[in-house]
């Protein structure tokens, strides 16, 4: 397991979610975004730790400084989400894919987390990965905002992306995985799960992400 | 981020060369309106810029950065000396070479296909193939002739013009820096939001590069010729090991370098830009310092230092000053001549020759000479090597490898609390005063805050910058700068006088990405001067054997011999820090009760030093034993006299740290246990220093020099004690020893001590005298 490599100090201080409540996005307390929520599309997400501060300090390593070596390690730690999620929903899923970075940014940063992590996955369970989302648009970076300015700036942000054949559609795979680093509101998943629902009606839609703030 | 690569005709030749932004090269060598704009703006006739007198052959694929310049390196050393070449032979030149490298490429792309075509299934691949054809379009090469009007395309002259005038602008910003992209417009940004361009940067660092103002380059590229085959980081000089290949999404290749030693300072990458300044001019010290300057006494003579200090601070003025002459003397090789006639104290010279100063004052002018080949002191090479700019625009080499010049260094050696900060000032005088710029970097952040008023205030008039992680000085460039270590790696051939302070230090020791940072902070014919109490062995042989120059200071500022540690042998803390209680005691039977014996020792020597009035430090190996040694220290200390309260621990994963340091300087704390965190730069006055474990293998002979240094280190009690507790003598253990005695010795040879009468040990507290304890057999008066 990847995670014997971490140091004794750095494993304990994983703030673990070892017990969902919400049913819906596996928050470890009250989940007023669940509820408030009009329409989900996404069937169930769970999330693999707390979003305190030493995970922001790993996450700001591996995102912005760009420290890839992180990488199994995070991937490792999402993986706790997967189980979680397997034990929640059941088992096979027939596609995965991430939420794609704005290209600016993507060239910026050289490597889209969220992929490395979902490719990681898919590796690991035997999933195919597949990009399937796109932006619409640029937005802010989401770090720093209230949640109805995230909530809003979330709204048709993505779409499926062009080469997905409009064929595949129909025959296509049924339960789909999204994976992202940070669950905050559940906008961002649940856009992703719109877009994706468009293209694919009647699949369902699964999330994992990172950590759960 | 990703390269044209093209080839253009000059009058001298053929050049190929890479751009980063297309449009701009473009403008400058087809577009008249464009270069007529430039030439206004930059201040030089449009016919004085290098002008393309022909084709121009592009590539019209884009390649990494790193690519890109590799490629442009290899196209260059063909093209060389085949002046007469059409542009259809370059073409297939180009295409030859990078199609190989395309398929050097297409390997990892093979890979990474395979990789990710089994991740993504069938579609994908079809997806890929589609992406090829697109892609076929941006294949080959297109040759592009001068004669064609290019009306319209570029930008117009007044955009040019502003330009060119932005680059000037950027110019003095960029002198001596070394910045990645990112970086260069964090700079702009804060520095002169006036001509920050946004996404305009590549662009603006590209026409710099075209008028020869700037070099640009891969941060990773491969290494000099020797090494070519290796990829190097250019901003920290790591090697292949600290290098990761990952999937990049900015070049597009799978396999591009990231280096991860400086990842801390921003992401140094294959494709990622690193933009460097102009090349520097040559260093003003040397020749007009030396003739118009004070002379070096003059200069060391007003900053009060004591009659050691000022020895060998004139000793290192001088180096700074004198270092270039001999090479220029070597160079221009006039046998008979005298050295008088060089400009130049001719005892200088000679002091040069033989650090020990045991050349006679008088010798034959050749036989100067003679020795000095025979040491291969190198001095004329750096000539030698200075850049031939006979092309404006010449393909951006001087990137070179910063270790490959033979650093001009000099050892300044001085015993713990000589007063090395003090010797600094004198040798940053000569350097301000010529004009030149200086460095002092040093390990820690306090010392950089400390001494940062300190200079300020010695040299009113000069421009200070400041330098830590997080610092608000970051951009400025100033005359005198001051920078913890890591600092460094944004500067290139900055500096006329890099300092380095205890470079045997925590960050220094065992990192090559800091020696190599401050050799390439410092310009090529600048000068490197080296502080440490305890240089590392391989230096101290370059010392011996004459390699490096290098001034003693055996003394302290107070002039008093360097305590001299006592060896108590007993058994080593796991023994006896667990067994004081009585379940362990029991369990460990007769082993236990000797070590308890061996402590008892130690206590009593803890406490004829508490009773002398002294600050105890005790220094352990590891973090874990501070605890459990506070504890069994606080059930002794009322036999001791003291409170409990007045016995801590401190660790570097105590946030408390500042705190008891402070208090146990000020006497609120008696005994402070600790590890070789406060091993340097910590000054307490009158305090006794205990090492426990001294054998360790983490204490090696620096480290116990160092910690030893804490003891006797004010003018009031001159004459601390230090106690090596180890279980067995090791080499660093005797090896420390015998460094003090022998300072000791230095001193007292050199006459630098006080006179003192031999009256036994005299404690100098309110006149009580320690008597009441016999230390016994070992280690007791000297």
């Amino acid at each position: 397991m990847l995670l014997n490599r971490l140091c004794g100090a750095c494993r304990t201080r994983i703030p673990w979610i070892w017990a969902p409540m919400c049913p819906v996005c596996g928050r470890p307390g009250r989940c007023v975004d669940c509820l408030r929520r009009k329409l989900t599309y996404f069937k169930g997400a769970r999330c693999a730790v707390q979003y305190r501060d030493e995970m922001r300090d790993w996450l700001a390593d591996y995102k912005y400084r760009g420290a890839e070596r992180y990488t199994g390690v995070m991937a490792a730690m999402l993986s706790c989400a997967m189980e979680q999620l397997r034990n929640d929903f059941g088992g096979a899923f027939d596609l995965i894919t991430a939420v794609p970075l704005a290209p600016g940014r993507l060239e910026e940063r050289g490597f889209n987390q969220a992929e490395r992590m979902a490719a990681a996955m898919a590796a690991w369970y035997g999933i195919p990965y597949r990009p399937l989302l796109k932006r619409t648009r640029d937005t802010e970076k989401q770090s720093g905002k209230a949640r109805q300015g995230r909530i809003a700036d979330m709204r048709g942000l993505f779409a499926p992306a062009d080469d997905i054949p409009a064929a595949r559609s129909l025959s296509g795979p049924r339960r789909i995985l999204i994976a992202d680093d940070i669950y905050t509101t559940g906008s961002t998943m649940n856009d992703c799960a719109r877009a994706i629902l468009q293209a694919m009606p009647g699949a369902e839609v699964y999330g994992i992400a990172w950590s759960r703030t | 981020m990703r390269a044209t690569v093209y080839a253009v005709r000059l009058r001298t030749g053929w050049r190929a060369r890479f751009t980063v932004d297309w449009d701009t090269d473009e403008g400058f060598w087809l577009d008249a309106a464009y270069r007529a704009g430039i030439a206004e703006g930059w201040g030089m006739p449009a016919m004085d810029l290098a002008q393309a007198g022909g084709a121009i052959v592009r590539l019209k694929r884009l390649l990494p950065l790193g690519e890109a310049e590799a490629g442009c390196r290899q196209v260059q050393a063909m093209l060389n000396g085949e002046r007469g070449l059409e542009a259809g032979e370059v073409q297939a030149l180009l295409l030859r070479l990078f199609d190989d490298l395309a398929e050097g490429r297409g390997k990892y792309a093979k890979r990474s296909g395979w990789r990710f075509g089994r991740l993504k299934g069938r579609g994908a691949n079809k997806a890929n193939e589609a992406n090829e054809l697109s892609n076929g379009a941006e294949e080959g090469c297109e040759i592009l002739r001068a004669s064609v009007s290019r009306e319209g395309r570029g930008m117009g002259a007044a955009a040019a013009k502003l330009q060119a005038m932005r680059v000037r602008a950027l110019l003095p910003l960029m002198e001596g820096r070394s910045l990645l992209q990112a970086e260069a417009a964090a700079m702009l940004a804060d520095r002169a939001p006036g001509i920050a361009p946004g996404a305009g940067l590549p662009g603006l660092l590209q026409l710099g590069a075209l008028l020869g103002a700037l070099r640009l380059g891969a941060a990773v590229a491969p290494g000099a010729p020797p090494r070519a085959r290796r990829l190097r980081c250019r901003r920290c000089g790591s090697g292949e090991a600290a290098l990761r290949r990952t999937a990049c999404a900015s070049c597009g290749s799978a396999a591009c370098a990231v280096c991860e030693a400086c990842l801390a300072l921003g992401r140094s990458r294959a494709c990622g830009l690193l933009v460097r300044g102009p090349a520097p001019a040559a260093s003003p010290l040397g020749a007009t310092a030396a003739a118009a300057g004070p002379s070096a006494a003059d200069v060391c003579a007003r900053w009060g230092l004591s009659r050691a200090q000022r020895a060998a601070s004139e000793q290192a003025v001088r180096f700074l000053r004198a270092g270039r002459e001999p090479g220029l003397a070597v160079e221009r090789a006039a046998p008979g001549r005298a050295g008088a006639a060089e400009g130049l104290e001719p005892a200088t010279l000679r002091r040069q020759v033989s650090p020990r100063g045991h050349v006679p004052a008088v010798l034959p002018q050749h036989w100067v000479d003679n020795v000095r080949a025979l040491l291969r002191l190198g001095y004329g090479r750096l000539h030698r090597r200075q850049r031939s700019d006979d092309d404006a625009i010449a393909l951006e080499t001087p990137h070179g490898d910063p270790l490959a010049i033979r650093p001009r260094s000099f050892l300044l050696w001085a015993v713990t609390g000589a007063g090395k900060t003090e010797m600094i000032f004198p040798l940053l005088d000569a350097v301000l005063s010529a004009g030149g710029r200086a460095l002092l970097a040093t390990p820690r952040r306090d010392v950089v805050l400390e001494l940062a008023p300190r200079l300020a205030k010695a040299f009113p008039g000069r421009s200070i910058a400041v330098l830590y992680g997080g610092s608000g000085d970051r951009w400025q460039q100033a005359d005198l700068t001051l920078a913890t270590t890591h600092q460094l790696v944004r500067f290139g051939q900055a500096f006329d006088l890099v300092l380095i302070d205890e470079l045997d230090a925590f960050p220094y020791h065992g990192d090559p990405m800091l020696h190599y940072a401050a050799a390439a902070a410092r310009k090529p014919d600048g000068a490197t001067v080296l502080l440490s109490a305890t240089p590392p062995s391989a230096m101290r042989r370059a010392v011996r054997f004459g390699r490096l120059p290098c001034a003693k200071v055996p003394v302290r500022y107070h002039r008093h011999p360097l305590p001299v540690p006592h060896v108590l042998v007993m058994a080593p803390l796991k023994r006896w820090s667990g067994g004081a209680s009585n379940h362990a005691k029991n369990v460990r039977g007769l082993n236990n009760r000797i070590a308890d014996k061996q402590a008892a020792t130690l206590y009593a020597r803890i406490e004829s030093s508490l009773a002398r009035g002294a600050q105890v430090f005790i220094f352990v190996p590891y973090i874990k034993q501070i605890e459990a040694l506070v504890a069994l220290f606080r059930r002794q200390a009322q036999r001791w006299g003291i409170s409990a309260t007045c016995i801590d621990g401190t660790s570097s994963q105590d946030d408390g740290r500042r705190d008891k340091v402070t208090a146990f300087r000020e006497r609120e704390l008696r005994l402070l246990v600790t590890t070789t965190i406060l091993e340097r730069g910590v000054t307490v006055p009158r305090s006794d220093v205990f090492i426990l474990d001294a054998h360790a293998k983490l204490f090696d002979e620096a480290a116990l020099v160092q910690m030893a240094g804490r003891a006797g280190r004010s003018a009031d009690d001159p004459d601390g004690r230090v106690y090596f507790c180890a279980a067995y003598r090791t080499l660093a253990l005797t090896g420390a020893i015998r460094q003090v005695t022998a300072m000791n010795r230095l001193a007292r040879k050199g006459g630098y001590l006080v006179e003192r009468s031999h009256g036994g040990r005299r404690i100098r507290l309110s006149g009580v005298r320690n008597d009441k304890f016999n230390p016994g057999r070992r280690g007791g008066g000297r």
